[in-house]
């Protein structure tokens, strides 16, 4: 299916419009939509969370964790050595063709590797936030391999954003069995996996996990959380990835127009700052969600999740 | 059978504790997705559904026009975690390319197809969570979506599992139960008792099968009140939100 057109006079309102701070919907230039945000829907899973973008965007991130072997080749001995001690992020982003048309059959599979890619350079190197040395239980043997998959359910523009948003909450609901390591004196190492469900370990790191803002350059301002129309009218994107301590953990400039440099200071900071306060609001929303759950369990009331009937 | 799994305990419950003519607990809403014609969110039990119809409209490829009737395409996708291995499984797994020629079959007799001449509708199935009885699932998702869409069909097409355990017919068999026991997944037309679909890959002896029958045929009628509840409150909602 051919990508979506846009007319040249609704081009025209929404440049207007994004001009004079108002937008088709009622928002600012930097106003998100609301977000719902919701852990623990799926339970075969290790961790989820589902995040919904107003009446639109929706991805359901389901997180397993499984026991496997450590990497080992590395491209010289440090890497190797490294990695050796590690366990690892395994992402996966697949773009549902009950989202929009334009994924049906193979037409999603080029955007969704770029998709994937994005998020396992994000999650897997330095700036990730992730411990990654905790998840290895016997260097150079075994470790835990955290598997993210991500699927997009339904469409109205700002995917990445979203996918962030999701992942962050599902490795917050992620957990870990512990483990109870064993040394048997002669070079042999043991360990059992703890089958109490009431034993287990969040991933450490997840608070510094970053979160990632798409800015979209239209005309001479940019906005944030743009809808599909919005998107087509995009001339220029830069996804700025923040982490809580507002620190830019990566820049990524895609589209088909240019940006000023003073501009792209501008957008870089505005990123920041709103990935920062964005970061602060989502945390709060999963310490309430949880708190609302501890409650009600110690009431032993009936834990109801919202699921897909929050929609309307 | 050689499996010695307890699968009824001595009070005569099942494992999850259901009756042996019980249904899973079934929760459905449709109208769910903001960019699809029709769809609908389906959970039944631990098995979670979504379903989006696209279409009627223009066919894809010239070579899927059919000059008397609409073409009809269901695809299917399996989330990697929603078996209790992550499993990443392609668009053309067999397994899931069958249940998707299933559900089409089923569907292309019930959906008034001579309509809507050298067009196409789209069925897009995505599994959620896995707890057995996919291809039960994917039909009773897909009416309610076709019925969202407002696209015409003759009837409700319900679809039901059931199996034996230890001579005893059960209904709407879980993961744990269908891996086994001999299960049969019928398809029904509430209406008029008219079976479509009719599945069974185990054996199963055929003085039980009367029986097996009966009981996945009164569980497809069982999902067929709560799917037409779930219609009419959708519309009764509809008209609520137009009057304001």
């Amino acid at each position: 299916m051919p990508p979506a057109l846009i007319s040249p006079s609704e081009n025209d309102y929404i440049l207007r419009g994004v001009d004079s701070n108002i937008r088709a919907d009622g928002r600012g230039r930097l106003d998100y939509r609301q977000i719902i945000l919701e852990t623990g829907l799926i339970t075969q899973a290790s961790g989820s969370a589902r995040c919904r973008l107003g009446e639109g965007t929706d991805v359901l991130v389901g997180i397993k964790v499984e026991l496997g072997a450590v990497e080992l080749d590395g491209a010289d001995e440090d890497v190797a050595a490294i990695k050796a001690k590690r366990g690892r992020v395994v992402c996966n982003v697949e773009c549902s063709p009950i989202a929009s048309q334009q994924f049906a059959g193979r037409g999603a599979d080029d955007f969704n590797n770029e998709l994937t890619q994005m998020l396992d350079r994000v999650l897997n190197g330095p700036q990730g936030g992730l411990n990654l040395e905790k998840l290895c239980i016997i260097p150079g043997q075994q470790c835990w391999i955290v598997y993210i998959d991500a699927i997009v359910l339904d469409y109205a523009g700002n995917i990445l954003d979203t996918i962030f948003m999701a992942t962050r909450a599902a490795l917050y609901n992620t957990k870990i069995p512990k483990t109870i390591i064993q040394d048997r004196g002669d070079g042999e190492i043991e360990f059992d996996i703890s089958d109490d469900e009431e034993e287990w370990e969040r991933i450490e790191g997840w608070d510094k996990v970053p979160v990632a803002i798409t800015l979209n350059k239209i005309g001479s301002r940019h906005i944030v959380d743009a809808t599909p129309l919005e998107e087509l009218t995009t001339e220029a994107k830069l996804l700025v990835t923040v982490n809580k301590d507002g620190k830019v953990c990566g820049l990524q400039k895609s589209g088909g127009g240019s940006i000023n440099p003073s501009l792209l200071n501008d957008m870089v900071q505005t990123g920041r700052s709103l990935g920062q306060s964005l970061i602060q609001s989502l945390d709060e929303m999963l310490q309430r969600e949880e708190n609302d759950i501890n409650l009600k369990r110690a009431r032993k009331e009936r834990i109801e999740k919202l699921g897909f009937f929050a929609a309307i | 059978m050689s499996s010695r799994l307890e699968l009824i305990g001595p009070q005569g419950l099942r494992t999850d504790g259901r009756r042996f003519n019980e249904l899973r607990n079934m929760n459905c809403k449709p109208s769910v997705l903001s960019q699809a014609d029709g769809s609908a969110y389906i959970e039944q039990g631990n098995t979670k559904c979504l379903a989006a119809v696209y279409g009627p409209r223009e066919a894809r490829t010239k070579a899927q026009v059919l000059h008397n009737r609409a073409n009809i395409n269901v695809e299917i996708s399996l989330a990697p975690f929603s078996m209790e291995e992550r499993k990443k499984r392609s668009k053309s797994d067999k397994r899931i390319l069958e249940i998707a020629s299933a559900v089409k079959q089923t569907f292309e007799p019930i959906i008034m197809t001579e309509l809507y001449a050298r067009s196409q509708i789209d069925i897009y199935l995505q599994i959620l969570q896995f707890d057995g009885g996919t291809v039960q699932i994917c039909i009773n998702a897909a009416t309610l979506a076709i019925i969202d869409a407002g696209i015409p069909m003759k009837d409700y097409v319900c679809a039901c599992s059931a199996g034996c355990i230890d001579d005893e017919p059960v209904l709407d068999l879980n993961h744990l139960e269908e891996s086994n026991t001999p299960e049969l997944t019928v398809a029904l037309l509430p209406k008029n008792d008219k079976i479509t679909l009719l599945q069974m890959e185990s054996r199963l002896h055929i003085d039980k099968f009367q029986q097996v029958m009966e009981m996945a045929a009164k569980g497809c009628k069982e999902i067929h009140t709560v799917l037409d509840k779930a219609v009419r409150e959708n519309i009764k909602d509809l008209l609520k939100k137009s009057s304001i």
